[in-house]
């Protein structure tokens, strides 16, 4: 029965409850950080800058008290595609990259494999980045709610709405997609069942046969579409009979206020983001 | 009553789309094993297709877009724990698959959108294969064998299921053989 129960291993994107500094910010505040802290890993080519990111990241997961453990859960999975894909960027790319802060030295060579030092760099720094990334998403999206975080996305854009950026329903879709995911992984287990007991087979036939795989495929998801149109039409219809119309005007039942904490939280993240920006070129290594 | 850029039919659809490729994502069910060395080729970015092909290239990029960020917020491979790989490219499904569908619709409806579909699915597997390359992830060569071992597959299978879907519905929505799913 375990292959019905699709959203048994979702471990990424739940919110963890607790009472930590960081859930108590405002989602506004740990959206921008976020934000800032991704621009500034996404940026940093250096050993030493995503280094510093690792430690500051580290930190921030320990103060909220997410369990380390838990956010190397859901890795394990995706370990042989990960290491299979750090070795072919270790071996094919060296020829290609100039390292961060370093002369380019061969360390190996044979045939097409060619094994720079700043093939080294690459590798290590595009882990090291990944941690850092998975260590913010996991505080951005273990730490707050997801009605939360849609709130926050909302009144972040609502600044943008002068400029004809439908800010409210943005975050409308994003809420009613969020809304619609449980209930769709339901009418897909119904559907999963009804083909199982119509004799089809819903296990993954291997590798070499994916066009049946993908006719099997079918068989549930366009059901699956059919289905979610169907209610989008409901949804449709009994919003435009309640006259619904967008954003202006319109008050909300949660009102997101700025504390101390998120004053100084927003200005820390701005900051340190900012420095590590500013001094990537900078960095020993 | 008067409606903004996003009319309601739009952003229920959007939602909608994205609630599908989110799932497709969580329950591996988007990925379909091919041999090749990825090992899986992707049906996720289908939703974006259809929206691009149904309801404009606004609601197609709205579902690209939510299909990149849910894909960089769950990525356990580095690669896709990149913004400028997993967001970025994703935008720009819906809108190309548009342009071709609402380019070919009127030669013919089934050549449009099997156009669309490969049209859709090419700019995902460049857009992201560019991006990878780009970005240091993948080393050039790599990426082509990658994009042709790749490409293919979902090529085909992203013009069947979109085919598929499109007529399903079509054909539910015009009270045709109102066929009980």
């Amino acid at each position: 029965m375990e292959d019905f129960e699709l959203l048994r291993y979702v471990t990424v994107g739940q919110y963890l409850p607790g009472d930590s500094l960081v859930h108590r910010l405002d989602p506004r505040t740990k959206l921008s950080v976020f934000l800032f802290l991704t621009l500034a890993a996404t940026f940093s080519l250096s050993y030493t800058a995503n280094a510093v990111l690792v430690l500051v990241t580290l930190g921030l997961v320990l103060l909220a008290g997410i369990p380390l453990r838990y956010i190397l859960s859901g890795l394990r999975p995706a370990l042989p595609i990960i290491i299979a894909l750090a070795i072919l960027q270790l071996l094919f790319y060296g020829g290609h990259y100039v390292p961060y802060g370093l002369e380019s030295r061969t360390l190996f060579q044979w045939g097409w494999i060619h094994v720079t030092n700043g093939s080294v760099q690459l590798v290590v720094v595009s882990m090291l980045r990944f941690v850092v990334l998975l260590f913010l998403t996991s505080l951005l999206t273990n730490t707050t709610t997801l009605t939360g975080l849609t709130h926050g996305v909302e009144a972040m854009l609502r600044p943008f709405a002068r400029l004809g950026v439908p800010a409210h329903e943005l975050s409308l879709v994003a809420t009613v997609a969020l809304r619609f995911v449980p209930l769709l992984a339901e009418q897909l287990e119904i559907i999963l069942k009804a083909q199982a007991s119509r004799g089809a087979s819903i296990a993954h036939q291997g590798k070499l046969r994916f066009v049946s795989t993908a006719r099997q495929v079918a068989v549930l998801i366009v059901p699956l579409f059919v289905d979610a149109f169907r209610r989008a039409e409901d949804l449709i219809l009994a919003m435009q009979a309640r006259c619904y119309v967008g954003g202006r005007g319109r008050s909300s039942y949660v009102h997101l206020e700025f504390a101390r904490g998120d004053y100084i939280a927003y200005g820390a993240g701005l900051l340190f983001a900012l420095a590590i920006l500013a001094l990537r070129n900078r960095f020993p290594v | 009553m008067k409606e903004g850029t996003l009319s309601v039919r739009k952003i229920v659809l959007a939602a909608v789309l994205s609630a599908i490729a989110i799932l497709l994502g969580w329950t591996r069910l988007g990925f379909i094993p091919v041999p090749t060395p990825a090992g899986n080729a992707t049906i996720m970015h289908v939703p974006a297709i259809i929206g691009g092909v149904m309801e404009g290239g606004l609601v197609g990029g709205l579902v690209g877009t939510l299909f990149g960020l849910f894909s960089f917020l769950q990525a356990t491979v580095p690669m896709f724990k990149d913004p400028l790989v997993a967001v970025l490219p994703r935008i720009l499904i819906g809108v190309t698959a548009w342009l071709a569908y609402a380019g070919l619709k009127r030669v013919n409806e089934y050549l449009a959108l099997v156009v669309s579909a490969a049209v859709g699915t090419l700019t995902n597997t460049i857009g992201v294969l560019t991006m990878a390359v780009l970005r240091g992830y993948m080393a050039p060569g790599v990426a082509w064998t990658v994009g042709l071992t790749h490409g293919l597959p979902e090529i085909v299978v992203a013009a069947i299921l979109t085919v598929a879907i499109v007529a399903a519905w079509k054909r539910v929505e015009t009270g045709r053989g109102e066929a009980k799913m």
